[in-house]
């Protein structure tokens, strides 16, 4: 027998159903009340809640705001307390005390117009500098800024501070005083007592030794006394930067942001989709595999 | 009369039919029968006409009621300690056979008797069948002449 033959006579076949299943199957059917179904069950619902709340919870972590550390307070005067608008601030010069000998220097940053009113500028510090008593110890002068160092007179300081900050705006100042009687004192002190050691001096060793370090110590309080005649007043003039030039984006910048995200995403899309769809494969196939080995046995 | 038991009406034929050369066992092929339809009035709602015709939609129903049903003999089997396979099939596939012919298909595996059952007791064309059991048309086709070289040869030996 060919296997056309077979075929042929396969054909030939006709498998009814017995007469009890059909009743049984009419009988399934008759139980359609076709009754609306229910849209909502708890799988829909779990199938739905469970990636609204990962994305939610996403969106939560993605757009959370950075968190801000408190700016330490600063004791200056600085720019980005002031606003550009805001009136200038006026200079402060703390008070030095003429009965004890005090290191007093002062850093004044002030921010001038342009390149004229920062040549201008200069030229009256120094001028205000000279009527003060004072005088210029050092310099470095560029187009867009310039360096000051002045030396005036401790007692005119407060008046120097407050004519030389009208040459501009104050961007920042600091003032330091350091006390330096108590070096002073202490070195007369040690005079004091070396001249009395002197008076009872036998040899003229001992007597030449003390004698040196009591004029050691007399001319170390007097460069101290003369030093401190003078306040030392740091100047810096600035001159504001041009601000950056404003980039405009052309027509396409928006299809190539686009494309950029798009880019991205499928990245991401490849990165866990390739995996994700060989694990499904592979599941599938693995099932095939089992089924036809089970159907094999029967 | 409902769309459904218009369907159940006009297919029990073919879902019993192909059950029944599936399992090789008639009385098994009537309960998987009624269960393949008790499972498809659940499932009515899901039929999508566009999609395929309602007997592909029972057929593949009717397969995975059957490969449930083979599991739980493979289980039993195994609880059984029955290494070899049963020698089970003692149903008469047709009335129309010859013994040969009968004895013949009986030495298909469940597999081969499978897409006999479809491509040629419920005539189904190659791609219609390839998606009922889940595999490609030439897959199928394949596994048609397969079985067919299975059951000429047999009857060749028998003759």
């Amino acid at each position: 027998m060919s296997q056309r033959d077979v075929l042929a006579e396969l054909r030939t076949a006709h498998v009814a159903a017995p007469p009890q299943l059909r009743q049984r199957v009419r009988l399934i059917a008759v139980a359609d009340d076709t009754s609306p179904r229910r849209l909502i069950t708890w799988r829909r619902s779990v199938a739905l809640l469970v990636p609204v709340a990962a994305a939610v919870a996403a969106a939560v972590v993605l757009t959370r705001p950075a968190v801000h550390h408190p700016q330490p307070l600063s004791v200056q005067h600085g720019e980005a307390a002031h606003a550009n608008t805001a009136p200038a601030p006026k200079a402060f010069a703390l008070p030095s005390t003429k009965a004890r000998a005090q290191k007093y220097s002062a850093t004044l940053s002030l921010r001038v117009p342009g390149q004229p009113q920062l040549s201008d500028a200069v030229k009256h510090a120094l001028r205000i500098t000279s009527s003060l008593g004072g005088y210029l110890s050092s310099t470095h002068v560029s187009t867009s800024s310039a360096q000051l160092v002045l030396k005036v007179p401790r007692t005119k300081v407060q008046v120097a501070i407050t004519r030389l900050s009208a040459l501009g705006t104050i961007t920042s100042e600091q003032v330091a005083i350091q006390d330096q009687q108590s070096g002073i004192n202490a070195n007369s002190r040690t005079i004091q007592r070396l001249q009395r050691e002197l008076k009872t001096a036998t040899t003229k060793q001992q007597i030449a030794t003390l004698t040196a370090r009591i004029e050691q110590l007399q001319r170390a309080n007097a460069n101290t006394v003369r030093a401190d005649r003078y306040a030392t007043l740091r100047l810096n003039f600035t001159t504001p930067t041009p601000a950056a030039k404003h980039h405009s984006h052309g027509p396409l910048h928006g299809i190539g942001v686009a494309f950029k995200w798009i880019g991205i995403g499928s990245l991401y899309a490849l990165a866990f989709g390739v995996p994700l769809v060989l694990l499904v494969l592979a599941a599938r196939l693995l099932r095939k595999r089992r089924i036809d080995s089970m159907l094999s046995r029967f | 009369m409902t769309n459904f038991a218009q369907a159940a009406e006009d297919h029990l034929d073919d879902v019993y039919g192909y059950l029944a050369w599936f399992t090789g066992d008639r009385e098994v092929a009537e309960d998987l029968a009624a269960e393949t339809f008790e499972r498809a009035l659940r499932l009515w709602h899901r039929f999508d006409p566009d999609r395929g015709s309602a007997r592909t939609w029972l057929c593949q129903l009717a397969r995975t009621v059957a490969l449930d049903h083979f599991r739980s003999e493979k289980r039993r089997l195994r609880r059984e300690q029955l290494v070899a396979p049963l020698d089970r099939i003692d149903a008469q596939f047709a009335d129309s056979f010859t013994p040969e012919l009968e004895a013949a298909l009986r030495r298909l595996t469940a597999g081969e008797r499978e897409v006999v059952a479809l491509r040629v007791l419920l005539d189904l064309d190659a791609s219609t069948a390839a998606r009922v059991l889940g595999i490609s048309p030439t897959n199928c086709t394949t596994r048609l002449n397969r079985a067919l070289h299975k059951l000429e040869e047999a009857l060749h030996v028998a003759a």
